[in-house]
């Protein structure tokens, strides 16, 4: 199983489904699908080819779109399979169904990036204080973190 | 003469002075093997060897902040600690040390006394249940449930394991039991395996690593404790210290022998006795590693109960053929 | 009847903050929940504000334990993004620190798991012989903890004559000692008592829950980043990845152990064919606009750094995923169904560095007053419900 075979299998599995395929280093590949074949992509993935890995996903502000890689790897190569995601409609499904240990970092994306993630099994915050003002998501790149003003439990007000 | 030596008793030897010295010294022999057996220094700062250190933390804990739960119940919460001192100090009392005689029997020396003695020493394991229950802390519960749950384990052997020497002896009486062992030391091994029940059990009722379990510290904090601070903490560890001596001198007693030799020889007797228990005390300490409460049960009633009961057995065989 | 135990922000068995919610019924756990997020800093946004030389020692500074696992992984990638050739010696010393770093980090967890189960002796005797490790990474670095060895382009400090031998000298005393705690750890039976069919996680579970590390070899899958994806120069040194097949909290403890004796094979090897030559080349300021995933097996499991540059000279993007992160969701399923008193045990096999998993978001002051409140109010409701009249908890099931 080396990276051309793989690159062979997802041309003649995915067709059309495929934006983009890219082999930028040994046992890197990065493949670019449409948000509705996502799930299509990683249940492909998973059955046929037996990646059952996510490393982890990560997201990209890119201004008017968002990135969203997911890292699958197995024993011979990292695969990424990437999508792009409007920002005036954030929605992204969940592959919890395909992958149940996608879920924390559903999850985290799901609060830095203010993304919708549908069908997500468990949405509360993970990582963010529960009084965090809505609205706010740190890792888009238009956010500036200003200092709340400080207050000591119990102190005087 | 027999008030004076009544007042020496009760106050210095082995009333209360001798108690605090003694079992602060214990503490620090325990300390410092169990340091040295894991290769570490121990207690070195006060004193020479850190042999003051229990004394000092125990004043250090005195002057501490005491802090009582709001939702605990008060006057339990603060009563059982010197409650549980007061117990295991007069279980002391009833150590055959010096002031008895075999003819006659005394307060403090007399035909039961075996049985009040481990009356006294279950005493405590109620304390600290009851510690844990009243301070309502989640983990203070779990600890005084744990307790409980291994003194079901632990007590049956205990008992069994401590009597089948007065069989033996044929008396209920701790200072006959250890005169009988005196003139007949070959009979003293008989005994053999109920010494190691007995040392096993003794492990278990003074909470030590294996069985530290009602105040594992990684698990449930520090368990009938938690909520434990200053003068009562320093009672209760004062308490566990006086409960490791009586129980190391109760040991002696019935397994080897005793402390004849009246007040001066008899001290060095029961010094040298008693660390001797407390040595294979911390040797178990150092060398296991914490099991779980149900593997205490299950390894209590699967081994140490038969072991009792065959102990029992063989002594009644013994008994049957010297008589 | 049910109650939920707070174990952390604070608890003695958890040597950095993380919230534990579990709901036992007696001793048996019958739920547990995962709360994050008091220990963050903020540094993938950081990362975005600081120069590429600048975020080396920023991700030094993720984890204390594995600080040269961040800093490789991410040197790695820039490396590849700025199309640099590192030199042979350069990368030689860059992994023998990280086996230095696995070894040390493999003696700690298991005196922290000796210490878990209440077997303080073998805890001493582990750190101790971890202070060994430890003063050789100081004779190479200059440090303890934060090596600060690593730099785009190749490592800060070179090596010499008197160094290697005594390094090889203390690998003598490390195998024998490693052989001793072997015995000892799988031998010893109150401790195997403890360790034995705890945390069982199955290989199904293990995959389909992206478990990492040693957590997913002791399930027996032979899954390893410096086998299946060799950075540095792995795939020249031989070496074998360490796999057990009884998926419980013993079979972690055996593959930590093997793979000690690993990386002294490893360590060997390096030292007896040190390349000579430079230890470093110059690097650029800037990066062209790219991107790429970096890989790296840290002590704890698979280490992955994204990058994504844009043609300046700070990161478009760094997304850090530490080991810790990714066995989170298989501890939550050991956890289940096993004893409170197996809690610390399990949670402490993936050898859990909550300094790594949080790492994410802004500079979030991590107060956790609202938390804190929050699970105290739980417990007062709970305690109400359970006894409305008296302020006395009394229906607490008995654990028998």
């Amino acid at each position: 199983m080396n990276d051309q075979f793989l690159i062979d299998k997802a041309r003649e599995n995915l067709k059309e489904k495929i934006v983009e395929i890219t082999n930028p280093a040994r046992r890197r590949i990065f493949l670019e699908v449409g948000l509705d074949d996502l799930l299509a992509s990683v249940s492909w993935l998973k059955n046929d080819l037996g990646f059952t890995h996510l490393s982890t996903i990560s997201g990209v502000d890119l201004g008017e779109t968002f990135e969203v890689i997911y890292h699958f790897a197995n024993n011979y190569c990292c695969l990424n399979i990437r999508v792009k995601i409007p920002r005036d409609n954030p929605l992204l499904p969940s592959i919890c169904e395909l992958i149940p240990g996608a879920i924390l970092y559903e999850r985290e994306i799901k609060e830095m990036f203010g993304l919708t993630v549908q069908n997500i099994p468990d949405g509360r915050p993970l990582l963010l204080p529960d009084d965090w003002p809505a609205g706010n998501y740190p890792l888009r790149k238009d956010w500036k973190y200003e200092r709340p003003p400080e207050v000591i439990p119990g102190g005087e007000k | 003469m027999a008030t004076v030596n009544t007042l020496i008793y009760l106050i210095i030897y082995p009333g209360l002075l001798f108690i605090f010295l003694y079992s602060t010294f214990v503490e620090w022999y325990d300390r410092k093997l169990y340091a040295r057996l894991q290769n570490r220094m121990g207690p070195t700062h006060t004193g020479p060897s850190g042999l003051l250190q229990p004394i000092a933390d125990f004043f250090k804990l005195m002057a501490k902040e005491d802090i009582t739960p709001e939702r605990a119940d008060k006057t339990m919460f603060a009563a059982l600690p010197p409650f549980g001192l007061a117990i295991v100090s007069t279980a002391m009392l009833l150590l055959p040390v010096w002031n008895y005689s075999l003819e006659q029997s005394s307060l403090t020396s007399f035909n039961g006394d075996i049985i009040v003695l481990l009356y006294l020493l279950s005493l405590p394991t109620f304390i600290f249940f009851l510690a844990g229950w009243s301070s309502t802390n989640l983990f203070s519960t779990i600890g005084g449930a744990r307790v409980l749950t291994m003194l079901f384990g632990y007590e049956v052997p205990l008992f069994l394991a401590v009597l089948s020497p007065a069989v033996l002896a044929d008396s209920w009486r701790l200072a006959e039991i250890a005169a009988f062992y005196r003139q007949q030391p070959a009979l003293a091994l008989v005994n053999l395996l109920g010494f190691i029940i007995a040392l096993i059990c003794v492990q278990a009722k003074l909470e030590r690593t294996p069985f530290d379990i009602p105040h594992a510290e990684t698990e449930i904090v520090g368990g009938t404790f938690t909520e434990y601070s200053g003068k009562k903490l320093a009672v209760f560890r004062l308490m566990l210290d006086v409960e490791m001596v009586v129980a190391a001198g109760l040991i002696a007693t019935v397994f080897l022998g005793g402390f004849p030799g009246g007040p001066i020889l008899g001290l060095i007797n029961f010094i040298i006795k008693t660390l001797l228990v407390v040595f294979f005390l911390s040797l178990i300490r150092a060398t296991t590693s914490r099991i779980r409460v149900d593997q205490v049960v299950s390894f209590a009633w699967k081994y140490l109960a038969p072991l009792a009961v065959l102990q029992l057995l063989i002594v009644i065989i013994v008994k049957g053929l010297i008589s | 009847m049910n109650f939920q135990i707070p174990i952390g922000p604070q608890h003695p068995a958890l040597k950095e903050p993380i919230g534990l919610r579990i709901t036992v019924e007696g001793e048996i756990i019958r739920d547990a929940d995962i709360r994050l997020g008091y220990n963050h800093r903020g540094i993938e946004k950081l990362a975005e504000q600081k120069t590429w030389i600048q975020n080396v020692y920023l991700t030094e500074r993720i984890c204390g334990i594995c600080s040269h696992s961040h800093t490789t992984c991410y040197v790695q990638g820039v490396e590849k993004l700025m199309e640099l050739e590192t030199p042979k010696r350069g990368l030689y010393i860059r992994m023998l620190i990280s086996e230095l770093e696995r070894i040390h980090s493999h003696l700690l967890w298991l005196g922290v798991a000796g210490h878990e189960a209440g077997f303080d002796s073998f805890f001493m005797y582990v750190w101790r012989d971890r202070e060994i490790v430890m003063d050789i990474l100081e004779t190479i670095s200059g440090n303890r903890v934060h090596y600060a060895i690593n730099t785009i382009g190749g490592v800060r400090r070179d090596l010499d004559e008197l160094q290697v031998k005594r390094i090889l000298d203390s690998l003598e005393v490390l195998r024998r000692r490693s052989q001793y705690y072997l015995n000892l750890g799988t031998t010893e039976p109150s401790f195997v008592a403890r360790l034995a069919r705890v945390g069982y996680l199955s290989r199904e579970d293990a995959l389909s829950l992206c478990a990492v590390g040693p957590t997913l070899r002791a399930s027996g899958v032979p899954m390893d980043v410096r086998k299946d994806d060799p950075y540095a120069a792995y795939d020249e040194v031989p070496f074998e990845v360490c796999t057990a097949g009884t998926c419980d909290v013993l079979g972690r403890t055996v593959v930590r152990i093997k793979e000690l004796f690993q990386s002294y094979n490893i360590i060997e090897y390096l030292m007896k064919n040190l390349p000579t030559g430079p230890i470093a080349v110059r690097a650029p300021r800037r990066a062209k606009p790219n991107e790429v995933v970096s890989r790296y097996e840290a002590p704890r499991g698979e280490n992955l750094h994204y990058i994504k540059s844009n043609g300046s000279d700070k990161p478009e993007r760094l997304k850090v995923r530490a080991p810790t992160l990714g066995n989170y969701a298989a501890t939550i399923k050991m956890l289940k169904n096993g004893f409170i008193a197996d809690v610390p045990l399990i949670f402490a096999a993936i050898d859990p560095c909550i300094c790594c998993a949080e790492r994410a978001v802004a500079l979030i002051d991590a107060r956790t007053g609202q938390e804190k409140i929050m699970s105290l109010k739980s417990l007062k409701e709970l305690s109400l419900k359970v006894s409305p009249t008296t302020t006395r908890k009394r229906e607490i099931e008995w654990p028998l």
